[in-house]
């Protein structure tokens, strides 16, 4: 996967300067700034949900999303919510609720998860779809710091599994370390990126 | 409302006037043993369902795309606004005189008198649709149809309830004067030849008979419906 970006505005604010992002399986990269950057647009231009920007995006890797929050369907179970947006079939799911410690709670809905589950839910979900990179923006942020250790654990473990790449967004300039991953800096007005 | 009833037709000086509830249900024990209540009674409901699906249908399509296409609820309202003020009996009389006094003209009167307002109601859902569920599908490329069918349809749920509740019993309403202008069955119809005798009894027992049906359909049809929908908010399993 391959970003070269030549400029991203909205509207008359130039919000990220010229910047080339290149990541491929296996390898690991931390997006590191002060919140408002523009971490989570660079993110959002490389997930391809934002097509607004100068600059090509290329590559034809498949990628997967997790979000600052768990963002579920909260009327689909726990399974399902792994199936339907991945397509993943119902075996694989189970393995990965395994995985992630949710054995036997494929049959609750989200509302009936702790938040922490429901992170944990939205980490298997992003695996389901048998990513080349995985894009994660904040997924630490808002979680205490037992559950955060323990869910960069599972992270590092599932990334190390499935061989998949990683960038990730975080203004906490441990996480990187602890998930191997090379740290780079948002900074800047307009931001680029600094090594 | 049975005792205040009674008492009211007890009061009343010419029993034609207002009759008592037990003629009432004797003279619709009376059409249901003949049969004559379930052909009548069946045309209506029948009619009642063929437009209640079109008017859902298409009203779902068209709230979902004037919500969610700002360009689309922009050309679209003046029309709708239109729509929505064209008094039923209008919509009615037109359809006879430019379809023919058919079936077909009868269930696109009472369609058309409904779309306008499922299509508000749903205009009202699909503004509020989740933004960051609709990102969620987009970035895990959810094909077209499950989005529709796992991500909107279900947060759009509430609104299509409230609109099949509010749309049924408006739609049996309009349905009763499409088959009093124009049909030869139905309630509607019947009700027309008891109007001409001063009938009350007649009256009030095929409104009441039909009444009883339409109250089914929601207790035995809606409810568990949006019971089975509404699961996912319990907070536990």
């Amino acid at each position: 996967m391959r970003l070269d970006l030549t400029a991203k505005s909205f509207g008359p604010r130039a919000v990220l300067g010229s910047l080339t992002l290149q990541v491929g399986r296996g390898q690991r990269v931390a997006l590191l700034g002060p919140s408002g950057i523009g971490k989570s647009t660079l993110v959002r231009i490389v997930a391809g949900l934002d097509h607004d920007f100068d600059g090509t995006l290329s590559g034809d890797d498949r990628l997967a999303l997790v979000f600052q929050e768990p963002t579920l369907l909260p009327w689909r179970d726990a399974l399902a919510n792994i199936t339907i947006p991945t397509g993943c079939g119902p075996d694989d799911a189970r393995a990965l609720m395994a995985e992630v410690g949710l054995a036997g709670r494929e049959a609750q809905f989200p509302r009936q998860l702790s938040l922490g589950q429901q992170r944990r839910l939205a980490l298997a979900r992003a695996f389901a779809a048998r990513p080349d990179i995985l894009l994660m923006d904040e997924p630490f942020a808002s979680l205490d710091a037992d559950t955060a250790t323990r869910m960069i654990a599972l992270t590092g473990a599932l990334l190390d599994r499935s061989g998949a790449g990683l960038i990730l967004v975080t203004h906490d300039p441990a996480e990187p370390a602890r998930l191997g991953a090379a740290a780079m800096v948002l900074s800047g007005n307009p931001a680029i990126l600094h090594r | 409302m049975l005792a205040l009833w009674t008492v009211a037709s007890q009061l009343t000086e010419r029993p034609q006037t207002l009759p008592a509830p037990w003629v009432v249900a004797a003279r619709i024990w009376a059409l249901a043993a003949s049969g004559e209540l379930w052909f009548h009674a069946g045309m209506t409901l029948f009619r009642v369902l063929a437009s209640f699906v079109i008017a859902m249908a298409v009203g779902i399509a068209l709230g979902l795309w004037m919500g969610r296409w700002r360009a689309a609820d922009h050309w679209l309202n003046p029309a709708l606004v239109i729509a929505l003020n064209i008094p039923a009996l209008v919509t009615i009389v037109l359809a006879y005189i430019w379809i023919g006094l058919n079936e077909v003209a009868a269930v696109t009167a009472v369609a058309l008198n409904k779309i306008p307002v499922v299509t508000v109601m749903l205009r009202e859902g699909a503004r509020a649709l989740r933004p960051d569920l609709d990102e969620m599908a987009a970035a895990f490329r959810m094909p077209r149809l499950a989005r529709l069918r796992h991500v909107v349809l279900p947060q759009l749920a509430p609104y299509i309830a409230g609109a099949a509740r509010a749309g049924i019993s408006l739609i049996w309403k309009i349905v009763l004067v499409v088959e009093f202008l124009g049909r030869s069955n139905g309630v509607g119809f019947k009700i027309h030849l008891l109007f001409s005798n001063f009938d009350v009894a007649g009256v009030l027992a095929w409104a009441l008979a039909f009444v009883a049906v339409m109250l089914a359909i929601d207790l035995f049809i809606l409810r568990p419906w949006e019971a089975r929908a509404n699961r996912w908010r319990r907070d536990e399993a």
